[in-house]
């Protein structure tokens, strides 16, 4: 509590330092089966019953066990933004265009980078994943380099 | 017995489940909650439908590295679209798990409540115990650079001094405990050792050595709690809660006995006169104490009023706190055997207790036939006192 009428400037300081430089997460029992999906450049997601689950996950919403399975998509903006400023507000020298994307043989969905101008991206365009190549491959989400419109700027 | 009139209904343990306990796990913790959690419901003959609420518990975010991890945990604990809360006093929260999960039921508020502990404590670099360095003072203590082990370093050594004990008497307690994890299927650090093994274990802050100490541990533990009329149709050998009891002292840990452990003991006679025990030495048949540390056990002994201050060492030489012995102490394998991931941990007791008044527990069922037990956790600076009484 400032005293009042006291300077409440501060002359001393304590320093504090995290001391926790890092933290190393284990996948989990889905997260081992879609690395190993993602490195073989395909998606996986999980059937719970009649319902197909994406991003996998090893339990149902009643706490059963689910059932890994391939996502094909095909795959849907349903929202995006484009980001201009990174996190230190620096500007970017090229827009970065994030979405939201859903597949539609599944409930979820995904976010991601999506290789698009902003005149060519809009809710309900539909986009395809591009992998990085095999051996660069690592079993993350970020094995997929980002979405292309499907379509368009197709070689 | 003297029943509380203004409790509503009266609350029973009806399932129990638990994870192995290991330095790294490859589950994620909503994995291992969801493992605790169906291995309860399995052992309730419940589904998650027939659950009204979830009460999860643990301990600080910094160790799984995930923020806000109730919230995290809720798919994992069944708690999607149920009335989900988190709890959490530091190390005392896996005996408060089940006690915030029996107000739930008690108050009349929910019918079945599903209580999950996890703690992941393995993601954590270069070591979990950079988690604990926020709990000091700031200004008084942090520049010190001090962790855990000196305090309680200091707190060992003044019930060293205060009760004349040896450390070759304390370090039968990890000799004790270490060799009933042997009979727990979950144990992390189960081993037959020597009073030798101990004291030549390497020596981490005087007069702590390595093996005074539990280990670094990822898991999970669930219990399943009903009211009396479900809980009644679904088994015929409800566990009933018999009593709780839950304190604070001051985080000003050296203005205080450290011999004698007050949040322990305050938290302890809430619990029993709930209970309506008097004669806790007398008739409590079985007990969890906390054993993060091996002298922490017979300190929370007496702190649980089962032995006098300073007694404990005495009776521990005796056998009395062995798995045939008059009180069976931490007869799970305890902190120091089966492992200790934190807020789990403390439900692995109070689920250890469920399986000795059911006579479940296999070979680890103490020898004395059982009717009241009692679990206990301690969290933060000597802070947190949660103590929970189980009948059958």
């Amino acid at each position: 509590m400032a005293m009042w009428g006291k300077d409440p400037r501060v002359s001393v300081r304590y320093p504090g330092r995290m001391e926790v430089e890092k933290y190393v997460y284990t996948p989990g029992l889905h997260g081992l089966e879609l690395a190993k999906a993602l490195k073989e450049g395909r998606l996986i997601g999980t059937r719970c019953g009649d319902t197909i689950y994406f991003p996998p996950t090893t339990f149902c919403p009643d706490h059963a066990m689910g059932e890994p399975v391939e996502i094909k998509g095909p795959w849907i903006v349903e929202a995006y933004t484009v980001v201009r400023e990174d996190s230190s507000s620096r500007r970017l020298d090229k827009p970065v265009v994030i979405a939201y994307i859903t597949p539609l043989d599944a409930e979820g969905g995904l976010i991601h980078y999506v290789e698009a101008s902003e005149e060519e991206i809009a809710p309900g365009i539909e986009v395809e994943p591009v992998f990085a190549p095999p051996e660069k491959r690592k079993g993350t989400i970020r094995d997929i380099l980002y979405f292309k419109v499907k379509n368009s700027a197709q070689e | 017995m003297k029943p509380n009139i203004f409790v509503k209904d009266r609350v029973a343990v009806v399932g129990a489940g638990i994870t192995l306990f290991r330095r790294r796990l490859l589950e994620t913790p909503r994995e291992l909650a969801w493992e605790a959690a169906s291995m309860a419901l399995e052992s309730a003959g419940l589904t998650l439908r027939d659950i009204d609420c979830i009460v999860i518990g643990s301990a600080p975010d910094a160790f799984d590295g995930v923020h806000m991890k109730g919230e995290y945990l809720a798919d994992g604990s069944g708690g999607v679209f149920k009335p989900t809360v988190r709890v959490y006093v530091g190390g005392g929260t896996g005996v408060f798990v089940p006690i915030a999960a029996w107000w739930h039921v008690a108050s009349g508020h929910c019918d079945t409540v599903l209580a999950v502990a996890e703690e992941k404590m393995s993601p954590a670099h270069p070591h979990p115990q950079g988690v604990f360095a926020y709990i000091w003072d700031p200004i008084l203590e942090r520049p010190l650079g001090p962790n855990l082990i000196w305090i309680f370093a200091l707190e060992m050594r003044r019930y060293m001094h205060k009760c004349g004990v040896k450390k070759e008497t304390i370090a039968k307690v990890s000799v004790k405990n270490k060799r009933n994890a042997l009979d727990h299927p979950a144990a992390q650090a189960a081993a037959r050792i020597t009073v030798e093994d101990v004291l030549k274990s390497e020596v981490l802050v005087w007069p702590v050595q390595r093996l005074d100490i539990s280990p670094v541990s990822d898991g999970a533990a669930a219990l399943v709690l009903a009211r009396e009329n479900v809980a009644r149709r679904v088994t015929d050998s409800p566990v009933w809660v018999e009593g709780v009891g839950f304190t604070l002292d001051n985080t000003h840990w050296y203005n205080r006995e450290l011999a004698y452990p007050r949040y322990v003991n305050y938290a302890a006679r809430m619990a029993y006169k709930m209970a309506g025990i008097e004669r806790p030495w007398k008739e409590i048949d079985v007990a969890e104490p906390y054993d993060p540390f091996d002298y922490k056990e017979l300190h929370h002994i007496e702190g649980l009023m089962l032995a006098r201050p300073c007694e404990a060492p005495k009776l521990l030489e005796e056998g009395w706190f062995d798995r045939s012995g008059e009180l069976p102490t931490s007869p799970s394998g305890g902190l120091l055997g089966v492992g200790n991931p934190i807020a789990a941990a403390g439900l692995m007791k109070v689920a250890e207790l469920f399986w000795q008044l059911r006579y479940e527990a296999g070979a680890r069922q103490v020898k004395k036939p059982v009717h009241l037990g009692v679990a206990q956790a301690w969290g933060d600076l000597m802070q947190a006192g949660t103590v929970i009484v189980l009948g059958n």
